[in-house]
């Protein structure tokens, strides 16, 4: 199985009012970030799915940018768009871009959730389904194609043709990761009006510990914490400049220079120089 | 005064010395021109010389196995870091070939010798030093200084011959064939593979040099302008861990991301590395700074020990004899660290291989009770017992290679060695570039060589996941380490240029006259590479010795993530393969006819 992620981008947006792709989440457009989340959380290819001649805001280099076949028609048609774009073994979580508090733990944990004899894992909560929070094999694309074909554009008929798995806030929050890392299922927060973008904004983002090595300490003081959206924003909190000199690495492992990578809840970061001679 | 004269390009004296120690003669003999265009200096030079001056298969012990020391053209201009020397033998430590580079004065007054390259082969009756001045070179009584660290034998033998004269010495682990024993310059070690032990067995104590000839450069006005700018840069914050730090620096981001060697490699993370780091210590105990001769970034750090005395700290000897051991006391790991200096004893295979002898007693695979993970005081003794190559020092100066020969047990699976060069600290499941890079260099597992860890650490690929980007990166970064290391310049300057390949071919035309472009030292580049893997060939090696230990790609180590850094055999042949490809060698790892006559070089 391939971990793989589908960014659908394109739909009206019409409560919003504003193309939600476009729409910023601390600095950072909701389209760029959500492509981020989903490329640290799978590793794998992205697909982002946009209306045709959609205007887009600057996306990751990995992301390949493919568009909906006919306009209007709903989740189906943005899915299947998606998984034709992937290898036949990928699993993809596919996402709305309008959930700025995704958190990659929670894309972890529906992927994994698609074991062998799963064709989706979708999440629901008071009894609704997550259609664009949920992970697909690439294999259910003839299925997806059928259902358009006739015009049958709900995913719940999707759900009834396939092996799929439902997962619930008791289900998704029995993961310790979940439960420790999005504990009210942010991650599944969709914003649909201005209203619900002025209330995902008024919350605090989550605090995270910084540790500065070497040269960059300053007055010998090594840790310190940040409440910050993006790398690029906290480096900047810190009074540090990611360059060729100077890298970041978040949680110990992925070592980046990125401004634009997104900060999640309980991620730690540390700041060194990128010159490792020794 | 020598500019461009005749057959001799600027910047050289296209001269080696040879000397027959058995016979006491000396002689010197034109090095042509188009050998020095074609390996610039440095460790390329000394490659190509060591590969027509050695006899095939010849013991790195023996008489006939000459050792080179080969100058640069670069060395005497007023370039920053320029003034490096390196030092070329079979190693008696891996069998190949092993370069090793030095700094400060002695690279000036070497060349200033009249020479390119100094080359000793055949071995003295009784303790010796070899004198090499402007009356040419004799050879005279070591006396009493056999025995002593190389330290004390410099600072005696500058005043006997008069302060002229620098010196290189081996301390008494050279003298007893430790086969990791050092040659040093004021306190620096042309530290790996073993070259004082090479010295040793000649029963060569120190090399006296004292300036004679001058050379100039093509271009002096363009030379002393690209060496002010150079200057400038070199304050810039490219170098500033080394300047503010010193490469200690390294320790507490190294942990932080699971690349610090623990407990003979079997962690990637220190619960003890605070402790030792140069954050806490250049905070907790009186340093100052000092630089090699013409440096001005100035990267040594020198901390005081508890009697006083003063000690040079960096990375590789606190992570080898720190973490590697399982050793948090600061107080013995730079007491280790000391003794090794005073032995000459390289400290990198020192704590390999003394980590590998802790593994094999908690296996029940070696008795000696005594020396457990942890325990500074065993470091210490182990450090000493292999300096006098007494107890079980005796087998542990053999190097983590020839120790697991001997105890059996299934224990060369973690030895920590390539090609019998021990490990230095970048973990490589978690830096696999680096891993590479380790795997296929010539000299065994090096960090000098190959500078790979730098393309995992920018963030430019994934560095858990090594592919094709990962090859190319080793490939890059052991093309720029053959230049560099042949020009020569410090490593510690490389961030600053921009162009690199560019910027050194300026900088070898100016001083040179030649009209050389980047591609042409591109191709320099590979040719010495090359010529190190013929080498090799020739004194039989296989493509097995291109490998890792089995640790290292049968154990993954954890992140703070949760990730695993694993490194399966598959992936580094898929790695390897593609090196061989890269460099235009067979599915065998030996250069093809094309690649060969492409470089203008001929199979052994
Ligand atoms: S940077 Fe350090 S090692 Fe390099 S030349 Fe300067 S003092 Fe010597």
């Amino acid at each position: 199985m391939a971990a793989a992620a589908v960014l659908l981008v394109g739909g009206r947006s019409t409560r919003m009012g504003h193309s939600k792709a476009e729409l910023t989440w601390h600095g950072q457009s909701f389209a760029d970030r959500i492509a981020r989340v989903l490329l640290r959380a799978t590793g794998g290819p992205l697909v982002v799915v946009a209306a045709p001649g959609q205007p887009l805001p600057p996306l990751p280099p990995a992301a390949q940018v493919v568009t909906d076949e006919r306009e209007g028609r709903g989740p189906l048609e943005g899915i299947a768009a998606g998984l034709r774009a992937l290898p036949g073994d990928a699993v993809a979580y596919v996402s709305s871009t309008d959930v700025p508090l995704l958190h990659p733990a929670l894309v972890r944990h529906v992927i994994t959730a698609v074991e062998a004899d799963v064709d989706i894992a979708v999440c629901e909560t008071e009894s609704r389904f997550h259609p664009l929070a949920g992970a697909y094999r690439a294999t259910v694309l003839p299925a997806v194609e059928s259902l358009l074909e006739d015009d049958r554009l709900r995913p719940r008929e999707l759900f009834g043709r396939v092996q799929t798995r439902v997962l619930d806030a008791e289900v998704l929050l029995a993961d310790p990761s979940v439960s420790r890392l999005d504990p009210s299922l942010s991650s599944l927060m969709n914003l649909n009006d201005p209203a619900d973008y002025e209330r995902a904004h008024s919350l605090e983002l989550p605090e995270l510990p910084v540790e500065t090595f070497g040269t960059l300490r300053e007055n010998g003081r090594g840790s310190t914490s940040v409440r910050a959206a993006t790398l690029g924003a906290l480096a900047r909190t810190v009074g540090i400049t990611l360059d060729e000199h100077v890298v970041a690495a978040l949680n110990g492992d992925q070592i980046t220079n990125d401004g634009a990578a997104p900060l999640v809840a309980g991620d730690e970061i540390a700041f060194f120089s990128a010159d490792g001679g020794g | 005064m020598t500019v461009g004269n005749g057959s001799v390009p600027a910047g050289y004296f296209g001269s080696l010395l040879d000397i027959d120690l058995s016979a006491c003669r000396h002689a010197r003999h034109p090095l042509p021109e188009a050998l020095l265009r074609d390996y610039v200096g440095g460790c390329g030079l000394g490659a190509r010389l060591l590969y027509d001056r050695a006899p095939a298969r010849v013991d790195p012990l023996a008489p006939d196995a000459p050792l080179i020391f080969t100058f640069s053209p670069l060395v005497g201009t007023p370039l920053t870091t320029s003034a490096k020397f390196a030092v070329v033998a079979k190693s008696p430590l891996t069998g190949f070939v092993n370069d090793a580079m030095c700094s400060s004065h002695f690279a000036i007054a070497g060349k200033l010798t009249g020479h390119d390259a100094i080359s000793l082969r055949g071995a003295c009756d009784s303790p010796t030093v070899v004198v090499i001045d402007g009356g040419g070179a004799r050879l005279e009584p070591a006396g009493e200084l056999w025995g002593l660290s190389a330290a004390a034998t410099e600072s005696s033998l500058r005043e006997s011959l008069g302060h002229r004269y620098r010196i290189s010495a081996i301390g008494p682990a050279g003298e007893r064939l430790v086969r990791y024993a050092t040659l040093s310059h004021d306190g620096r070690h042309a530290g790996r593979g073993g070259l004082g032990a090479v010295l040793g067995a000649k029963l060569v104590k120190a090399v006296a040099v004292a300036p004679s000839q001058k050379v100039a450069s093509a271009e002096p006005e363009r030379v002393l302008a690209l060496a002010r700018e150079l200057r400038e840069r070199s304050f810039g914050p490219a170098t500033a861990k080394y300047r503010e730090l010193g490469t200690l620096g390294n320790l507490l981001a190294f942990n932080a991301i699971s690349t610090l060697p623990t407990r003979n490699f079997q962690e990637a993370q220190f619960e003890g590395a605070p402790q030792l780091a140069a954050e806490e210590i250049a905070g907790l105990r009186e340093r100052t700074r000092s630089s090699c001769a013409s440096c001005t970034i100035g990267c040594e750090h020198i901390y005081a020990t508890d009697d006083g005395s003063e000690l040079r700290v960096e990375y590789e000897n606190v992570f080898a004899l720190g973490p590697l051991c399982g050793v948090a006391d600061a107080d013995a790991v730079l007491e280790a660290s000391r003794r090794c200096d005073e032995y000459g004893i390289d400290t990198i295979s020192a704590g390999g291989t003394i980590a590998f002898a802790m593994e094999c007693v908690e296996r029940g695979l070696l008795a000696a009770p005594w020396l457990r993970f942890g325990d500074g005081a065993a470091l210490l003794r182990a450090v000493e017992e292999i300096g006098e190559r007494r107890g079980l020092g005796d087998l542990l100066a053999e190097g983590s290679k020839r120790v697991a020969e001997e105890l059996g047990g299934g224990s060369d699976s973690f030895a920590p060695h390539v090609k019998g060069l021990e490990l230095p600290g970048y973990e490589p499941r978690t830096l696999q570039s680096m891993a590479l890079g380790l795997a296929v260099n010539p000299r065994g597992a090096d960090h000098n060589r190959s500078g790979a860890y730098e393309a995992d650490m920018s963030g430019e690929h994934d560095r858990l996941e090594g592919g094709p980007p990962h090859v190319a990166a080793a490939i890059a970064t052991e093309n720029r380490a053959a230049l560099v290391d042949s020009l020569i310049l410090c490593k510690f300057l490389r961030g600053v240029f921009s162009e690199p390949v560019a910027e050194w071919a300026e900088l070898l035309a100016a001083v040179s006259g030649w009209d050389v472009t980047p591609a042409e030292l591109e191709q320099t580049a590979r040719r010495i590479v090359l010529t190190k893997r013929l080498f090799n060939q020739r004194e039989g090696w296989v493509a097995d010795d291109d490998w890792l230990p089995d640790r290292l790609l049968a154990e993954p180590v954890k992140l703070a993530s949760g990730r695993s850094g694993a490194l399966p055999p598959e992936r580094l042949r898929a790695m390897i393969d593609g090196y061989y490809e890269g460099r235009g060698l067979d599915a065998w790892g030996t250069p093809t006819p094309e690649t060969l006559a492409a470089h203008g070089l001929s199979t052994p």
